[in-house]
């Protein structure tokens, strides 16, 4: 008799631990395939860089601070004013999205349970270099759409590697696949030219070096940063005065993920920012 | 031949015996709710015999490591693939068990000329409250036992998978006596540990109806846990992480034992 039937599937292949293949397998996930772009399209389909929004990460004294606006926008509308960009894939790690939502919300999900899957079947955690490989896995599987101008996502990854030397990392990608370590900070999506030439300043000229910065200091050049970047980006939403949305703020540190309450971030707006 | 509907039932009852005296000498595993999880112990020679599911839900094993490995697994896929499609809310340790596991064991152990699966597991989901949790113990031939109350019990906030029925058996009457629901951490340690002794006692005797002289436990558990090391782990009932499962080490029990 057909076991595979019956529920599961009895070939299974205990060492690989790879979800997305198991996912693939079970036709929950679309193949990898990198299709040929059609024959007539002009440059101008090709491709469009459409990572509209803002987000930042730097290494401050408590270990990574990960900062996202909270507009999402199509085309020039705003659809949404209080969308979370900064996503915790696991207790140390952080990803942070511009992009695409639908494909950067899908890629965070499976990026979450592929790390958990791996932890439940290898019975080990997947290693800090194993799991920057599997989101550069992901968006190189995720080309043929970036390709076709549907699905472009360049993300931000923070963790804390707790075994090999204790100590925050920080990755940036571009939407092929490459990861960059990034020794000091990162930005990425349409407002980020601001963003990486404040962070940039204020690292080589600002009273102190990002890296010794408070965490209130790093809250407030986070602040500003996203604020300065919506002064010239519309599809940066930075602090929305009226409405008191305020960007979403994490800091990975060797104790893990605190999110920073809307108050504390509001009482730093009030006093360093506003 | 195997046709005939005697010869089989013959030969299902050929692998019942050749399975249960494999499964003999396993060493016990008991799983506690207490008030803030479900706690699984057991004393471990080499092999690790505690695993993590998915989320809220955790297995405890014995038998033949290959067909744990296979079970595991599947359970595994299964409950991240639901997981992921739906949300972990969906995942259910009941459909996982019933609708899963159960009817492949039952095939694979009735269908004569292929392999049993060797081993009997026990699950736990741990729920927002003492009363929620769910244990269920699925055998070799695909038999279903959970904690639930029953025309002849009443509902128990434990479950016990030892490699014979007399030394479970003793083993639930021992946290019968010695466990409540609404105990702590520590106290769930305590009873979770006279369990195991209890039920690596009994492994070896063929005809006790009754539980050990408590001195007799004592001082069992003091021979046990002087020479193998402690395998536990908890599902936190505590719902500010969603993944509850944590594994502890020997030395953190350590400190927990009195005696």
């Amino acid at each position: 008799m057909d076991h595979s039937q019956l529920g599961f599937d009895q070939n299974f292949s205990g060492a690989a631990g790879d979800f997305p293949s198991l996912l693939r397998r079970k036709g929950l996930l679309s193949p990898t395939v990198i299709g040929p772009m059609s024959q007539n399209a002009t440059q101008q389909q090709v491709w469009q860089p459409t990572e509209a929004t803002t987000i930042l990460a730097f290494k401050f004294s408590g270990g990574v601070l990960v900062a996202g606006d909270r507009r999402a926008t199509a085309g020039n509308t705003v659809v949404y004013d209080r969308a979370d960009k900064v996503l915790e894939i696991d207790r140390h790690s952080i990803m942070a999205i511009a992009g695409v939502p639908a494909t950067a919300w899908e890629m965070a999900r499976v990026l979450e349970h592929s790390l958990q899957y791996f932890r439940r079947t290898q019975l080990q955690e997947m290693s800090v270099d194993g799991k920057v490989r599997s989101l550069s896995k992901l968006l190189r599987d995720n080309f043929g759409f970036v390709m076709q101008g549907v699905g472009v996502v360049v993300p931000i990854f923070a963790t804390y590697d707790g075994n090999s030397k204790p100590e925050a990392r920080l990755y940036f990608y571009d939407a092929m696949g490459a990861q960059f370590e990034a020794t000091d900070y990162a930005a990425t999506g349409s407002g980020s030219p601001a963003v990486r030439g404040i962070l940039y300043y204020e690292n080589n000229w600002g009273p102190k070096p990002l890296h010794k910065l408070s965490e209130e200091d790093a809250v407030s050049i986070a602040l500003r940063a996203l604020d300065t970047a919506a002064e010239s980006d519309t599809a940066t939403a930075g602090v929305d005065r009226s409405g008191k949305i305020y960007p979403v703020i994490k800091i990975v540190s060797r104790e893990g993920i605190t999110t920073l309450p809307e108050s504390k971030i509001a009482a730093v707006f009030k006093e360093m920012v506003a | 031949m195997i046709e005939e509907p005697y010869r089989w039932v013959e030969a299902i009852a050929n692998r019942r015996e050749y399975i249960e005296g494999q499964l003999a000498p396993g060493s016990p595993i008991a799983a506690l709710g207490y008030r803030d999880g479900i706690l699984f112990l057991t004393l471990g020679q080499t092999r690790q015999k505690l695993f993590e599911i998915y989320d809220r839900i955790a297995m405890g094993a014995i038998g033949h490591p290959g067909d744990i490995e296979r079970l595991r697994m599947a359970a595994i896929e299964l409950a991240s693939t639901e997981g992921f499609t739906r949300s972990a809310a969906d995942v259910s340790l009941r459909r996982l068990v019933h609708y899963s596991l159960s009817p492949v064991m039952k095939s694979a152990f009735e269908q004569v000329y292929g392999p049993p699966y060797l081993t009997r597991m026990l699950f736990a989901e741990v729920g927002a409250r003492p009363e929620d949790d769910l244990f269920l113990r699925v055998e070799y031939d695909g038999e279903i036992a959970s904690n639930g109350a029953t025309h002849a019990r009443a509902r128990q906030d434990f479950a016990v998978l030892s490699g014979t029925r007399q030394s479970g058996e003793l083993m639930e009457a021992s946290l019968k006596t010695g466990h409540t629901p609404v105990a702590s951490f520590e106290s769930a340690v305590q009873a979770a540990l006279d369990a195991w002794s209890v039920g690596h006692m009994l492994l070896q005797v063929t005809d006790a109806k009754e539980l050990p002289e408590r001195a007799a436990i004592a001082q069992h558990r003091r021979e046990q846990l002087a020479r193998a090391a402690i395998e536990a782990a908890v599902l936190e009932r505590d719902t500010s992480n969603a993944i509850r499962y944590r594994s502890l080490s020997d030395k953190e029990l350590r400190s927990l034992i009195s005696d």
